[in-house]
């Protein structure tokens, strides 16, 4: 039992029309194109019968289009805090809808979030999946990573 | 009717609101929790008609919520709405007594599908 980018692909689909394109005028855009270092960071992780992480990261552009359109606000008015939770949110919506396809037993964190250039890192885990592209021009990327002990090669 | 959110993000809380509101029940009390053990404390003292409650919070998870309702003799009707939904999940919600399992990311349809018939 795996995840797939199609899995992410359609798993995003459903996030953006609920939340951030309700409207169907903005939809994510996927692109083989790699993004350039991200902004926010936002993860979970997943332990258990299955253990790895979800991570999604954004440009700052796509981080508070995201925030102000969860929250209904225009983008200049959303605080850092507002877009640390909102990305969070983000991740972990995404996070539960990836754990719903690993085996049973497996628990979800709540979720974290990093802000700056300076990046994070799971040097534990090999990526197994990515959906990357843009967002009303701006970047984010899904990724998901399993641990290198016990899921690698899956 | 009184509905408590139980969810650790504001920003879910809010939409939460918003989609209750879209799907025509915008005219009830609101009274939210932002924690697990929060949850618990409101939905004794507020003695709300109905609890929509996150699964995994801090301080206490949403099954701890319902589960210790039960023990100490409440009966309000709680529904998760939660980005989890295995079966295993589904199967302990059941177990305890949850009414539904909603799952994230969800839309005003599936708030007016599930929740008309327990408000109306």
């Amino acid at each position: 039992m795996s995840v797939t980018t199609d899995d992410l692909n359609a798993i995003t689909e459903q996030v953006w029309l609920s939340y951030l394109d309700p409207e169907g005028l903005h939809p994510f855009l996927p692109s083989p194109e790699a993004p350039a270092p991200p902004h926010v960071i936002a993860s979970v992780s997943v332990t258990g019968a299955w253990e790895g992480h979800v991570v999604m990261t954004f440009s700052e552009g796509a981080a508070r289009l995201s925030t102000s359109a969860l929250l209904g606000m225009e983008s200049d008015e959303v605080s850092d805090d507002d877009v640390a939770d909102a990305v969070g949110e983000l991740v972990n919506v995404i996070g539960g809808n990836v754990k719903s396809l690993l085996p049973d037993g497996s628990l979800l964190s709540l979720p974290h979030v990093v802000t700056g250039e300076a990046g994070a890192k799971w040097p534990a885990a090999v990526e197994i999946c990515r959906l990357q592209g843009s967002w009303q021009e701006e970047k984010i990327a899904i990724g998901v990573w399993t641990s290198k002990s016990t899921g690698a090669g899956e | 009717m009184k509905i408590l959110v139980a969810d650790d993000s504001r920003v879910m809380r809010q939409i939460v609101t918003r989609t209750l509101r879209q799907a025509g029940f915008g005219g009830h009390d609101i009274v939210e929790a932002a924690d697990g053990r929060q949850a618990y404390d409101l939905a004794v003292a507020e003695k709300p008609d109905l609890v929509l409650s996150d699964w995994n919070m801090p301080e206490m998870t949403g099954i701890e919520v319902l589960r210790a309702l039960r023990a100490a003799g409440e009966t309000v009707p709680l529904g998760f709405v939660t980005s989890e939904s295995t079966d295993e999940m589904k199967q302990m919600a059941e177990a305890a007594g949850a009414l539904f399992l909603i799952t994230k990311p969800f839309t005003a349809d599936t708030f007016a599908d599930v929740l008309g018939p327990i408000l109306g």
